[in-house]
């Protein structure tokens, strides 16, 4: 398929006239009716600027508010076709290992709905039925409890079709929701009403939690009644040293500080957790309170869970356990190393070692930090962090303005980083890969 | 991206069953409207008794192009005889029915 050629809109039409020569076909063509083109010369359609234009913005508006939706959604088209998918579909069906019917863009529902293992055979006909129903125009929309029986966890859903009717045919919108109270009745058919949102929203910051996303799904699902998605904001104070430990956090986006108070001195980093790991990962050594301060930095999503239930579940969950152990030791090598780093290596290094670790957590090479916190962060005088900021700046690797500080040159800041970032890199690497 | 579809009225064997093809730019305007037009248009005169097959140009540019046709929308009614074409979004149901032959169709 090509686009309109460059042209005018006069030299366009011209040339449409060129290639089209039938009568009925300039009458379409005159009244606004032709999509497309057939260009001989090119052996291909050729999209005529409204048509191209309408094509872009609807898919562009769609494609975006789908994704930001945190219900998971799929579109069908009247023939039952996936148009597109969110993301919280795309997300909840890989948790579910595609149980649960997980259509993707480009397959057929109906198709789906009888390609299933036995014994979802009876709850999959149901569904294609509503949506045959819905495309039909016979209901408007249809809710159906749904048994996955190939799923090990998690084993019933709550799909909900409803029809949209525009201009064009009957297209159908289905929602999908996981549910542990047990089957509704079937083939009940109410209106789409919506229930909380919790499960999707949890999946989504699991994900983005590596070690929750780490857990095999039993483990997982398991633990997943305790988890409550939380934001946690810049400035927030989660633990005071000394004082009790009431929950742990699974970070998502967000990114939390900790660090070490001596008397008489500024509060110092000793350790930096995002999305790897977790807060509060001392509880699993039998500690009840905590020795750090953890500061929240980086705004973002998180995971709570309350202390009684986590060592519930680390208790009967050896997956939890490994997963733990795995971070708490790359943890202790962050803070061992980072003790040697304050006390050997350069200033400049180490705001550069520390923005790199900052990025990879948050996951983005853009965030805002004063040169206050950044002097806590880094264990010196305000004065030293202003001095590096601007050697790195100079150097074109940083941009840095009222404390938003972009990494520009990645390459260029690992190079100027000292050897404990790439000691820790290393590190990881062989926790993850099991050395 | 469309797919093949047929419905084929199996209850009565002398029913003549309409044999349509429709050409059209995948999800562009005027084709969306083409299809919801013929659907219409089947559903209500139709019934069971036709065979859609609807080809998308963009995915099959190859196709229009052996079959001659110039732009989409276009429809092709390529049985029974004589075989007709519809050029456009469809909107004007009386040429529609006309070419389908339909036009007698209380």
């Amino acid at each position: 398929m090509l686009d309109a050629p460059d042209k005018s809109q006069a030299a366009f039409a011209q040339w449409v006239r060129r290639l089209v020569t039938g009568a009925a076909e300039l009458r379409a063509f005159d009244a606004g009716e032709i999509d497309a083109v057939m260009d001989r010369d090119s052996g291909s359609a050729v999209l005529l600027p409204e048509a191209q234009s309408a094509l872009h913005d609807s898919n562009r508006i769609a494609l975006s508010a789908l994704d930001a939706l945190p219900g998971e959604v799929c579109v069908l088209d009247a023939n039952g076709v996936v148009v597109m998918t969110n993301k919280a579909w795309r997300v909840a069906g890989a948790a579910h290992e595609r149980s649960g019917l997980d259509v993707r863009a480009g397959e057929n529902i109906f198709v789906a709905c009888g390609d299933v293992p036995e014994s979802e055979r009876e709850c999959a006909a149901a569904v294609s039925d509503a949506v045959r129903q819905v495309l039909t125009r016979m209901r408007r929309s249809l809710s159906y409890g749904y048994v996955c029986h190939a799923a090990r966890t998690r084993p019933l859903c709550e799909f909900t079709i409803a029809g949209v009717a525009g201009d064009g045919p009957v297209t159908a919108i289905v929602t999908r929701e996981w549910d542990g109270e047990g089957p509704r009745a079937k083939k009940t058919p109410r209106p789409a009403t919506r229930r909380s949102s919790k499960s999707s929203s949890l999946l989504q910051t699991a994900e983005k939690n590596h070690l929750l996303a780490s857990l095999p799904a039993a483990d997982y699902a398991r633990m997943e009644s305790g988890l409550e998605p939380v934001e946690l904001t810049f400035g927030k104070v989660l633990y005071e040293p000394g004082e009790p430990m009431d929950a742990v956090y699974f970070p998502g986006n967000s990114l939390v500080s900790l660090l070490t108070l001596v008397e008489g001195h500024r509060a110092l980093e000793v350790g930096l957790v995002g999305r790897e790991g977790m807060i509060g990962a001392r509880l699993a050594l039998g500690a009840a309170t905590s020795t750090v301060r953890a500061l929240v930095l980086g705004t973002g999503t998180a995971m709570r869970m309350s202390t009684a239930r986590f060592l519930k579940e680390f208790h009967r969950s050896p997956a939890l356990q490994r997963a733990l152990f795995q971070f708490t030791d790359l943890l202790m090598i962050q803070i061992s190393q980072t003790a040697a780093c304050n006390r050997f290596h350069i200033v400049e290094s180490r705001l550069a070692r520390w923005l790199l670790m900052t990025s990879e957590r948050m996951a983005s090479p853009e965030f805002h930090l004063t040169h206050e916190l950044l002097a806590d962060m880094l264990g010196v005088r305000r004065e030293g962090v202003t001095v590096a900021a601007c050697a790195l700046q100079q150097r074109k690797l940083i941009s840095y303005r009222r404390g938003d500080i972009t990494i520009v040159d990645t390459p260029g800041l690992k190079a100027a980083s000292c050897s404990c970032y790439r000691y820790m890199q290393v590190q990881a690497a062989a926790r993850t890969n099991g050395r | 991206m469309a797919p093949k579809r047929s419905k084929q009225a199996a209850k009565s064997p002398v029913t003549t069953v309409v044999v349509m093809r429709l050409y059209v730019a995948g999800r562009a305007p005027n084709s969306v409207k083409a299809i919801a037009n013929l659907e219409a248009i089947c559903r209500e005169h139709l019934k069971d008794a036709y065979k859609l097959e609807i080809v998308d140009v963009c995915e099959h540019p190859r196709r229009a192009l052996d079959d001659g046709v110039l732009v989409t929308p276009s429809l092709a009614k390529l049985s029974p005889k004589p075989s007709a074409n519809v050029i456009g979004n469809l909107s004007d149901t009386s040429s529609v029915l006309a070419a389908l032959g339909l036009t007698s169709v209380p």
